[in-house]
């Protein structure tokens, strides 16, 4: 550790002012070999020099002296990154006096990484082959293997599977986990013999989370690959939706109890169904009156329209039910008696066990239901008559409408039905969470990240997408070395996916490629 | 009404009408010049007045953003922010270039120093942001956005060592008067000015061939770019442009101007909420419009706190009183989300338009010389988007 | 454009603005009032951001005093009777609002006294104004240790504010300090030394935190502050971590408030983490309004929760009605700062009658630092204060025209459904009902 210490400090302060000022002075000498070309400007050289050396060292340098037209654009890449070091030095500064050698190398990932999405998809395009995922694999190899990404990349350009990326991903995570362990050996993440428990746990915690918080994304995933809009109206429908089988609950329970003289509570499954019609209606009623005149040419620029008149429905939506509802947080009974499911602790050998491992039980439920919903959609998309039709619409409308389906009732139905997904999980959700009229906010940021992850447009790719954001929050708010900042920021983490796939691939995992 | 018909008939010419637009636009400058020297105003209803010339920075630029150049963010708020908290954090610790060895001290940072750093911090991280994401379509940066306010939103909480946390953070004055009520008058006439300065500068850039570009994009991006205009870059200046805006208020405004701390809870995706929908009540193809709907629809939404209505016929409520009186709260911002969804749907251009485009005269113009530009070629826009 | 939609546009635009706020008109029938009516500012969020549910539940409690006190043919000075009239201004839970609404309140409403706040926050940042312009004041939810501090020269690194020191503002809620104090004092008489702080990153959650834990550090025991951001719903993998530990905590004390507080101690109870035979689960105030907490903490039997005010078994008479007054308006037990949100308008009113004056500030303060007075929280008196300005060496500036008695009991449920008002009191030892200082899960007393 010591010696890594102090190599680090020495190429802080040698390597990179040395290199800048060779930068300097190379880097203008570039004019005089190149008359027929445009000139590049002395300052601009120069500049370029001092950044490029003190940022990436001989690397920098070389390259633009080779190939000087890249100044403008590196520029900019070599700025940000040089920010995010910068920024990061600070911070170092300003947290910890001494310097852990161990964001070096962390730090050391993104920078090949940056380095490898940069350079390899222009090598592919040079030789004109197919670079379609190049760039996540880069991207992912370079952080993963550093620079030894280039030299399976670069001159014989492979065609990259899937396979490549998993094996990539993988070793990249393998490195994450590495580094963290050695520099965080007491976390309950890696410290041994319980740290395999600790991640079921967690994995499992973060799957049963997920899957319901696929059932919302799917909702908005539907409406999205049928009208090409996002709804920003989904987390409040995901609220209303909990209100309505909430107050369905209490008065038919309590019109029951008086009728028959005896209490008697009704289980909130029942409140499911009423939800997803009531809120199907108010969807779809929704879509007729202010959507449908979009579809129909009457309304100049659609896409801003429909964000922002979702957006002044939700926000209706939102308010009109603090003003019925209150403040005060509310919940139905449970689904299920069960508190909590116990897989029993195993002595496996002397010194290693597993277990326990405990899912709590109306979750479970839940997650059960949220699934059977997903699969019954995906049935109802590919098998019954207007469940193909919806597909149709989605994928070519002309053709669609030629085919005898009409567009607009699909627009409507799809509406309804993405809003009434969002009311049912919603109403499975309400049983689980105390529920107050701004609980759709941060439950509808998840399901931006996970449709976005999953690929706008794709029903199975919300659910995976779902079940990883899940997973990601579970193990980010699980592992973080320091407990509070990873209970803080437990949203956060699934953030930091959502700029990662929006600069690696911003058509998700199953999403359409972008034309 | 025979009166208006006379007066219509002696000004009804474009230039007629702009001319009289400009008296009365004219008019309510002076009156927001001459308002604080009455003295019958007290100190709160200048307080008012200068969150709302605040608010009304917001709207209007949030309005160039969207309406003008059609590029939906609901990190606005989240970019006011970046300002204000940069020009916080900077006036308390300094800058420190811990790769240089260089530490300048804070003591040798002015209030105004700090505010520039914070807009230049506003505008770089604009253009990360604008540089990640103008290259998508424009829903992504609509999600993104949402979720990166929430994030600088829960670090600004999180990391209450250095921010502050819930009390939130104070900034250097920018203004040392002692007296209050000189003090008073000062921000206000500051603030007024900023928002004068920022219209101006919007106005100009709205008007300029920049302006003109991104109109053009917002209408047919492809027909945009297949013109030679590089569109993505156009989008990213008028990002950074607009991030910065609102960066600079932001830092003005908490130097003690309106407020003497800027606090997370102002960064609450409902505050951005508020925001987007004063801009499209006031409307948001222009500046002076969303300007105008930041300030009436905050003076209705107080106003509207509670209303009374006294009832005829002597008739008296059960508790002897001879008013009904409905205390709005929550009702009020629903009827809000409502007038703004049938602004959307039936005045797109917002509640203020007809009037601006009526003394701009605009309409004249545009009867005689424009046809209507057919509304199908947009939603072709659509259908292939969905297509793809 | 045409000239219809024109036409439109303005009459909308005028018809919203003529809806604006008029005076109310009272008319009543036992009591001669003076034309004139004294007006109190009430200061509390009533709009998010800021805690609605606390808000509603103040501003209730103003204006019901106020009937109170008016049927009562209100206040009285030389002879002649003069309604009070509370006018509430939202403060939304900023401190930007707050001064704001302050300055309206003083300036264009011309209160003669103020009550408030809920966010310390607020109360910090209008302190200052209330202060310049000598506004009588009684604060009755506040827990910062700074608000109504005697000349108070710094605090949360601002620059100096108040030069002569606060002499306008009271307070009859607690300081964070005497709240901790207790049910640490309380959890260290029952022998823990490992305890887990969950806390919420806010001006309320930070502060108690960081006293609590001072003094549990002082005790010897060790203890680990977890921060959670407000509005999390689950919170699974951050208790996951705690069933990680190789051995359970002796307690886990939750510092959140709202619907989050609820979901965490339900998640926490579902599994299996506290309240156990290892773990001692303590929440706070907000457990006590029974309907709610069993609404979203179907499984929170035996938690303990710290609570200000009177306990239950001690209500006088005005206590119970006005508890009955609440339940009929809200469904639920009185909250304690609703409780005291009433009898701040009290001490305000008895206190102008005393001075004879409505508008005096000097006198009124004079007159409320001589209260005496038994209200629905007990009986309030001041201390510290210009009667008696020496704060002894060993006495925190906090104590000045601070109720010395606001008393903080900690209390724990011991049956599923209980109402929050024969929920055991079981510190400190005087107050207690059930002759036990901690009741076991799955006993009973």
């Amino acid at each position: 550790m010591v010696i890594q210490d102090t190599l680090f400090v020495l190429w802080l302060l040698a390597a990179g002012p040395i290199w800048a000022a060779i930068g300097m002075f190379l880097l203008p000498l570039v004019n005089k070999g190149n008359a027929d070309k445009d000139q590049i400007p002395t300052t601009t050289l120069k500049i370029a020099g001092v950044i490029s050396g003190f940022a990436l060292g001989p690397l920098g340098v070389g390259l633009f002296y080779f190939e000087p037209a890249l100044i403008r654009r590196t520029t900019l890449t070599a700025g940000i990154v040089l920010t995010v070091f910068v920024s990061s030095q600070v911070l170092v500064r300003v947290i910890d006096p001494e310097l852990p050698s161990g964001l070096w190398l962390i730090l050391a990932g993104p920078l090949w990484a940056a380095l490898a999405a940069y350079f390899l998809p222009r090598q592919y395009r040079a030789v004109e082959a197919n670079d379609q995922n190049v760039l996540t694999a880069a991207a992912l190899g370079g952080f993963a293997i550093g620079p030894l990404i280039f030299g399976l990349m670069w001159q014989r350009t492979p065609k990259i599977s899937r396979d490549w990326m998993i094996v990539l991903g993988s070793l990249g995570a393998w490195q994450i986990y590495t580094l963290f362990a050695i520099h965080n050996p007491a976390n309950p993440c890696v410290a041994s013999p319980f740290h395999v428990t600790y991640l079921t746990q967690q994995t499992a915690n973060g799957i049963v989370i997920g899957a319901i918080y696929s059932l919302m994304a799917v909702g908005l995933t539907l409406i999205y690959s049928v009208q090409g809009i996002v709804s920003f109206a989904h987390g409040q429908l995901y609220m209303v939706g909990g209100y309505f089988s909430f107050y369905f609950l209490m008065h038919s329970s309590n019109v029951l109890s008086e009728l028959t003289g005896a209490e008697i509570s009704i289980n909130p499954i029942f409140g499911i169904p009423v939800a997803a019609v009531i809120v199907f209606v108010m969807g779809a009623v929704f879509e007729r009156f202010f959507l449908k005149p979009m579809h129909e040419g009457l309304i100049e620029r659609v896409s801003e329209y429909a964000i922002l008149i979702t957006f002044g429905f939700g926000f209706f939506i939102e308010y009109t039910t603090l003003a019925i509802a209150g403040p005060f947080p509310q919940r139905t009974d449970r689904f299920i008696e069960i508190r909590r499911f116990t897989l029993q602790r195993a002595q496996i050998t002397d010194d290693f066990a597993f277990g326990p491992i405990n899912i709590i039980g109306d979750r479970a439920f839940a997650m059960v239901v949220g699934v059977i919903l997903i699969f019954a959609l995906l049935y109802f998309l590919q098998r019954t008559w207007t469940g193909r039709a919806l597909r149709a619409t989605s994928q070519d409308r002309q053709a669609a409408a030629v085919t005898g389906i009409n567009p607009t009732n699909m627009n409507t139905l799809s509406f309804g039905l993405g809003s009434m997904l969002a009311a049912m999980s919603g109403a499975a959700l309400i049983p689980i969470f105390a529920w107050v009229p701004w609980v759709g906010a941060e439950m509808v940021g998840r399901s931006y990240v996970i449709v976005v992850l999953g690929g706008l447009g794709s029903v199975p790719g919300a659910l995976l997408g779902g079940i990883i954001v899940g997973i990601v929050e579970a193990l980010g708010a699980g592992c973080h070395p320091d407990p509070s900042r990873g209970a803080a920021y437990k949203e956060a983490f699934a953030l930091v996916i959502f700029a990662l796939v929006l600069l690696l691939k911003p058509t998700g995992l199953f999403g359409r490629e972008q034309t | 009404m025979a009166f208006f018909k006379r007066f219509e008939s002696t000004i009804d010419n474009g230039i007629g009408r702009r001319r009289f637009g400009y008296i009365v636009l004219g008019l309510i400058i002076l009156f927001f010049l001459w308002f604080p020297n009455d003295s019958s105003q007290s100190n709160y209803a200048k307080t008012v007045f200068i969150s709302g010339f605040f608010y009304a920075i917001m709207a209007s630029s949030w309005a160039l953003l969207a309406g003008i150049a059609g590029q939906f963010s609901f990190g606005h708020m989240a970019f006011m922010g970046i300002g204000a908290y940069v020009a916080g954090l900077i006036a308390r610790d300094g800058i420190i270039f811990a790769m240089l060895g260089i530490a300048i001290s804070p003591e040798s940072i002015s209030a105004i120093g700090a505010i520039i750093i914070g807009t230049l911090i506003a505008g770089l991280v604009g253009l990360v942001i604008g540089w990640l994401l103008l290259r998508l379509r424009s829903a992504y940066l609509a999600l993104f956005t949402i979720a990166f306010s929430e994030l600088f939103r829960i670090m600004m909480l999180t990391e209450y060592d250095y921010t502050g946390g819930s009390n939130g953070l104070s900034l250097r004055p920018l203004l040392q008067i002692a007296d209050v009520d000189a003090a008073r008058q000062v921000e206000y006439y500051l603030m007024f000015g900023l928002l004068i300065v920022c219209l101006l500068v919007m106005h100009w850039v709205a008007n300029s061939p920049i302006g003109l570009f991104l109109r053009a994009m917002r209408e047919d991006e492809d027909a945009a770019s297949a013109l030679g205009v590089n569109v993505v870059r156009y989008k990213i200046l008028i990002f950074v442009f607009t991030s910065m805006i609102v960066g600079l208020a932001g830092a003005v405004f908490y130097s003690d101007v309106g407020s003497e701390r800027i606090i997370p809870e102002q960064l609450e995706v409902l505050q951005m909420s508020l925001i987007i929908a004063y801009a499209v009540i006031g409307g948001m193809e222009s500046l002076v419009g969303a300007a105008a709907g930041a300030f009436i629809s905050r003076y209705l939404l107080e106003a509207t706190r509670e209303v009374v209505i006294a009832l005829p016929f002597g008739l008296t409520m059960s508790d002897g009183s001879g008013a009904f009186v409905w205390e709005t709260g929550a009702w009020r911002y629903a009827l809000f989300g409502v007038i703004m969804v049938f602004t959307l749907r039936y005045m797109r251009n917002g509640l203020l338009h007809p009037i601006i485009t009526w003394f701009s005269g605009r309409d004249l113009v545009m009867q005689e010389t424009v046809s209507k530009r057919k509304s199908d070629d947009d939603y072709d826009d659509l259908l292939e988007a969905g297509d793809e | 454009m045409k000239r219809n939609a024109l036409f439109i546009s303005l009459i909308v635009l005028l018809a919203m603005t003529t809806l604006l706020p008029a005076s109310l008109v009272y008319a009543d029938g036992h009591c001669e009032f003076a034309d004139e009516t004294i007006t109190i500012g009430g200061l509390a969020p009533l709009s998010a951001p800021g805690a609605v549910a606390g808000g509603v539940a103040m501003d209730w409690a103003f204006n019901q005093a106020a009937d109170d006190i008016n049927a009562d043919c209100g206040v009285e000075i030389d002879g002649v009777n003069y309604q009070i009239d509370v006018v509430t201004g939202d403060s939304e839970g900023s401190p930007e609002r707050g001064q704001a609404v302050t300055e309206r309140l003083i300036q264009e409403d011309e209160v003669d006294a103020m009550v408030g706040v809920y966010h310390s926050a607020v109360g910090l940042a209008t302190m200052g104004m209330l202060e310049a312009n000598q506004i009588p004041t009684v604060f009755s939810e506040p827990w910062n240790d700074n608000v109504s501090a005697n000349g108070i020269r710094e605090f949360d690194g601002a620059p100096p504010r108040f030069e002569d020191g606060i002499d306008h503002i009271f307070r009859i809620s607690p300081a964070s300090s005497m709240v901790g104090s207790v049910v640490v004092d309380w959890l260290l008489s029952l022998g823990v030394d490992d305890v887990v702080l969950i806390v919420e990153n806010t001006d309320y959650g930070q502060p108690a935190a960081a006293d609590e834990a001072a003094r549990f550090e002082a005790a010897g025991a060790t203890v680990s502050k977890i921060d959670v951001e407000l509005g999390t719903e689950d919170f699974v993998p951050i208790l996951s971590r705690i069933q990680a530990r190789a051995e359970a905590p002796d307690v886990i004390r939750i510092l959140v408030t709202g619907e989050t507080s609820f979901n965490l101690t339900q998640q926490m109870s579902e599994l299996g983490i506290a309240p156990t035979e290892d773990t001692i689960c303590v929440t706070n105030q907000f457990a006590f309004q029974s309907d709610q907490y069993w609404a979203t903490v179907p499984d929170g039997n035996y938690c303990a929760f710290n609570r200000v005010g009177i306990i239950p078994s001690l209500f006088s008479d005005a206590a119970v009605e006005l508890n009955a007054k609440y339940e009929e308006a809200w469904g639920d037990i009185i909250p304690s700062f609703a409780m005291a949100s009433y009898d701040a308008v009290y001490i305000l009113a008895d206190a102008m009658e005393r001075a004879g004056s409505s508008s005096d500030a000097a006198a009124i303060v004079g007159a409320i630092e001589a209260t005496d007075l038994e209200l629905s929280q007990g009986r309030y008196y001041f201390d510290y204060g210009a009667h008696n300005p020496d704060l002894p060496e060993d006495t925190p500036a906090f104590m000045w025209h601070q109720w010395p008695d606001p008393i903080v009991t900690v209390m724990q449920y011991y049956e599923q459904g209980q109402s929050g008002l024969e929920a055991a009191v079981v510190y400190p030892e005087v107050y207690q009902t059930h002759g036990t200082s901690y009741i076991v899960p799955g006993t009973s007393p």
